[in-house]
C-alpha cells in the first residue's frame, strides 16, 4: 500500500537520494531517470522549466513532451511522453562527433564541450531520438521595436532575460553574439550544474505530476532504482541497442 | 576551346560571383540564423552541394583507374586536365562544408582531437589526402611545361612560373623519367585512397541508425559508383571543350554508360529492398522521394533528364562526340538533384511520433526549402570554382601538358 500511496512527496525522497549519491565516489555514481507515462498530464512544465534554467534561445529545446495517439477509433487515447536526451549507455551521437567534443561522462551523462564543438551537426543526424538541437544564434527579442530614448525596446528587452549568461556545465556562457554556444549542438545534460550543488534537475523539480524520477540508478535504496525494477518499465526504441539511461513506465 | 565560349563562361563565373556575394555578405554578417536549416533537417543544400562536388572529383580517379589499372593508354593525355579538375573541385567541396559548420575556425580540431570512430573524421582525412595527392600529381604533370614557360620570354608573369619551377631552368630527360615515376606512384596511391575517400563519404550516411534511406550497406557503394558517373561525365565535357579527342570521349562515355546502368540498378535495389520492410517511417521517407512535394526532382530531373535521356543518347549516338558531351552535360547538371533527393528526404520524417506537436518553432520542422541566402552562397562557391578552373586552364599549362604520356603508361 505504501508503494502506491507515498507518504511523502517523491521530491523529498529524491532530494535525500541525491544527497546520499553525492557522498559517493563520483565514479561510482550512474545517473538515471524514470518517466512515468501514467502520471504525465502533458502540461509541458518540464519543457519550460528546462528552457528557463538553461536560458535556451528560440529553436533550441532539450526536453519536449511528445503526444502519442493510441488505439483505434472509437477506442482511442492519448498519452504524453516527455523526451529529454536519453543519455544512452551506447550513444550513437558521441561516436559520430569528429572532434571528440561530446562524450559520456563516468557518471553516465552525455555532454557537449561548447568550446570544442565545431558545429558540424553530425550528432544531430546521428541521434535516433532527435534529442539534440542546434543553436542558430536567434534571439526572442530580435523583432522587438527599438527607438533609443523613446521606446523601451530590443536591447532593454534582451537585457531583461536573454543577455543573462546561462550556467550550463558550471560555466557562465557569456552573451549570444556569435561565440559558443551559438553555432553548437546543444542538448540536455541532466542539469549537471545543479546536481553539483545538490539540486535536482530543473525538469524533475518542475514536474507537477511527479512523473519524473531522477537519481543514482546504482543505489539500491534510491527511488529511481526502485522504479527501474518495475514490471512497467520500457525504453524508447530498444531495438536500436542504444541502452538509454532514461526509462519509461507504461 | 574557342575564345568566345571561354569568355562567355568567364562572364558567367564573374556574374555568379557578383550575384552570390550579396548572399555571402548577408551570411557572414548575420551568421547561421540567415539559413533555412533547422534541428530536424540540419543538413541541407550545402551538404548536398558538398556531395555534388565530391562526385565531380571522381573524374580523374576514373581516368587514373582506366589508365593504370586497365592500362588504357589513350587517357593519359587528359591526365593533367583531370588532375587539375580534382584539385579545384576538392577545394570547392572543402569551402562549402567549412561555410556550413557552426565554428569554421575550429575545423583544425579534426586533426588535433580526432575521434577515430567518427566517419566524418575519416572523410576529412581522406579528403585532405586526396587533395595533397592531386596537388602533387598536377604539379609533376605540369612541371615540364612550367619550366619551359618560366624560360619563355614571350610568357607574361614569368616570375611566377620561375618560382613555381623552384629555381630549375632546364628539364632533362632524367627529370621527365623521374616525374613520370612520381606521377605513376601517386596515381597508384590514389586508387586505394580514392576508394576510401568515396567510401567514407558514403559511410558518413550509412552508419547512422534510424535513417531509412542512408542506413544501408549499399550507400558507400552507391557513392563510389555515382561519383564515378558524374566525375567521368565532367571529364568528357571538359575534354570536349578544352582538348577535343574523340577517341577518348567515346571510350570514356562507354565506361560511364556502363557505370550509369550499375548505378540505376543499385538505386532500384535500394528502393526495392527498403520498400519490402514495409515499416511506416521507412516507407514515408521513400514515398517522400517518389511522391512527395518534390516528386519531379526524382522522376523528371534525376531519372529522366539525368539518367534515361543521357543513357539513350549515349547508346544511340555512341560515336558522336558532340552528342556524348551533351549527354554528359545533362548528367553533371542534374546530379545535384540526385544528391538533394538523397540528403533531404531522410531527415524530413519525424523520428518520433508526436514530435511535430511538441514544441513549435520554425527550426523544429521537417520541411526545408533552401532560402535565398543558401542559394546565393551556393552560386558564389560554384562560380568561384568555375572561375578558378577557367583561369587555371589559362595560367597553368594544364592543356599543354600531358603530351607524350602514353608511352609511359
Ligand atoms: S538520446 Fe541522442 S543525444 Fe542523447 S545520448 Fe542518446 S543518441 Fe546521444
Ligand atoms: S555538432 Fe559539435 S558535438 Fe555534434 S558532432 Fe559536430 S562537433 Fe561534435
Amino acid at each position: 500500500m505504501a508503494r502506491d500511496l507515498p507518504q511523502e512527496d517523491p521530491l523529498i525522497r529524491m532530494q535525500r537520494d541525491l544527497k546520499r549519491a553525492l557522498k559517493k565516489k563520483p565514479t561510482d555514481i550512474k545517473w538515471g531517470m524514470v518517466i512515468d507515462i501514467a502520471k504525465c498530464i502533458g502540461c509541458h512544465a518540464c519543457t519550460i522549466g528546462c528552457v528557463a534554467e538553461n536560458k535556451l534561445p528560440p529553436g533550441v529545446v532539450y526536453r519536449v513532451v511528445l503526444e502519442e495517439e493510441t488505439g483505434h477509433y472509437p477506442f482511442v487515447g492519448r498519452r504524453f511522453v516527455p523526451r529529454p536526451c536519453l543519455h544512452c549507455q551506447n550513444p550513437p551521437c558521441t561516436k559520430a562527433c569528429p572532434v571528440t567534443a561530446t562524450w559520456k561522462t563516468e557518471q553516465g551523462a552525455v555532454i557537449v564541450d561548447y568550446n570544442k564543438c565545431i558545429g558540424c551537426r553530425y550528432c544531430l543526424v546521428a541521434c535516433p531520438y532527435a534529442a539534440r538541437t542546434s543553436d542558430f544564434g536567434e534571439w526572442y527579442t530580435a523583432e522587438t521595436a527599438e527607438l533609443p530614448g523613446k521606446l523601451y525596446g530590443q536591447k532593454a528587452a534582451a537585457n531583461g532575460y536573454e543577455a543573462h549568461p546561462a550556467a550550463e556545465y558550471g560555466q557562465k556562457w557569456p552573451d549570444r553574439n556569435g561565440g559558443s554556444p551559438v553555432g553548437n549542438a546543444r542538448k540536455c545534460h541532466f542539469c549537471l550544474h545543479r546536481l553539483k550543488v545538490g539540486m535536482l534537475p530543473a525538469c524533475t523539480t518542475s514536474c507537477i505530476g511527479r512523473a519524473t524520477i531522477f537519481g543514482d540508478r546504482t543505489d539500491p535504496h534510491s527511488l529511481v532504482y526502485e522504479m527501474i525494477g518495475s514490471p512497467r518499465v520500457y525504453v524508447l526504441k530498444e531495438e536500436l541497442g542504444t541502452r538509454p539511461s532514461v526509462y519509461y513506465l507504461k | 576551346m574557342n575564345e568566345k565560349f571561354f569568355k562567355t563562361l568567364l562572364g558567367v563565373a564573374v556574374l555568379g560571383l557578383i550575384i552570390g556575394t550579396g548572399g555571402l555578405i548577408n551570411f557572414l554578417v548575420y551568421g547561421k540564423s540567415t539559413l533555412a536549416l533547422g534541428s530536424y533537417i540540419p543538413w541541407g543544400l550545402w551538404v548536398a552541394l558538398y556531395t555534388f562536388f565530391l562526385g565531380l572529383t571522381a573524374g580523374a580517379f576514373l581516368v587514373t583507374i582506366l589508365t593504370y589499372v586497365f592500362r588504357i593508354k589513350i587517357f593519359s593525355g587528359i591526365g593533367p586536365l583531370s588532375a587539375f579538375t580534382v584539385v579545384v573541385t576538392i577545394i570547392a567541396e572543402m569551402l562549402i562544408i567549412t561555410l556550413d559548420i557552426g565554428h569554421p575556425l575550429r575545423i583544425y580540431r579534426m586533426f588535433t582531437a580526432p575521434n577515430f570512430k567518427s566517419m566524418i573524421f575519416w572523410m576529412g582525412l581522406f579528403t585532405l589526402a586526396m587533395l595533397i595527392i592531386y596537388i602533387l600529381e598536377t604539379y609533376y604533370l605540369l612541371r615540364e611545361e612550367i619550366i619551359h614557360w618560366s624560360q619563355d620570354p614571350g610568357i607574361k608573369n614569368r616570375k611566377v612560373y620561375q618560382s613555381m619551377a623552384l629555381g630549375r631552368t632546364a628539364y632533362t630527360e632524367e627529370d621527365r623519367q623521374q616525374d613520370h615515376r612520381r606521377v605513376r606512384l601517386l596515381s597508384l596511391i590514389s586508387i586505394p585512397v580514392g576508394l576510401f575517400f568515396y567510401g567514407s563519404n558514403g559511410a558518413v550516411f550509412a552508419v547512422l541508425l534510424n535513417r531509412p534511406i542512408w542506413n544501408s550497406t549499399l550507400t558507400p557503394l552507391l557513392f563510389i559508383i555515382s561519383a564515378l558517373v558524374s566525375g567521368g561525365a565532367l571529364i568528357v565535357l571538359l575534354t570536349f571543350m578544352f582538348k577535343r579527342d574523340d577517341a577518348v570521349i567515346h571510350l570514356l562515355a562507354r565506361t560511364i554508360r556502363f557505370l550509369l546502368v550499375v548505378m540505376l540498378i543499385l538505386e532500384f535495389l535500394h528502393f526495392f529492398i527498403s520498400y519490402q520492410w514495409d515499416v511506416l517511417y521507412i516507407v514515408t521517407a521513400l514515398d517522400l522521394i517518389l511522391y512527395g512535394h518534390y516528386w519531379w526532382n526524382f522522376w523528371f530531373v534525376h531519372l529522366v533528364l539525368g539518367s534515361l535521356v543521357p543513357l539513350y543518347l549515349m547508346i544511340r549516338y555512341h560515336d558522336n562526340a558532340r552528342v556524348l558531351a551533351w549527354a554528359c552535360f545533362l548528367i553533371v547538371f542534374t546530379f545535384i538533384a540526385f544528391r538533394l533527393s538523397f540528403v533531404i528526404p531522410d531527415q524530413a520524417v519525424y523520428k518520433l511520433e508526436g514530435l511535430q506537436m511538441s514544441y513549435f518553432h520554425e527550426r523544429l520542422r521537417t520541411t526545408y526549402v533552401p532560402n535565398l541566402t543558401e542559394w546565393l552562397v551556393a552560386v558564389w562557391v560554384i562560380s568561384l570554382g568555375l572561375l578558378a578552373f577557367l583561369l587555371g586552364t589559362r595560367w597553368l599549362p594544364v592543356i599543354q601538358a600531358g603530351r607524350g604520356e602514353e608511352e609511359h603508361v
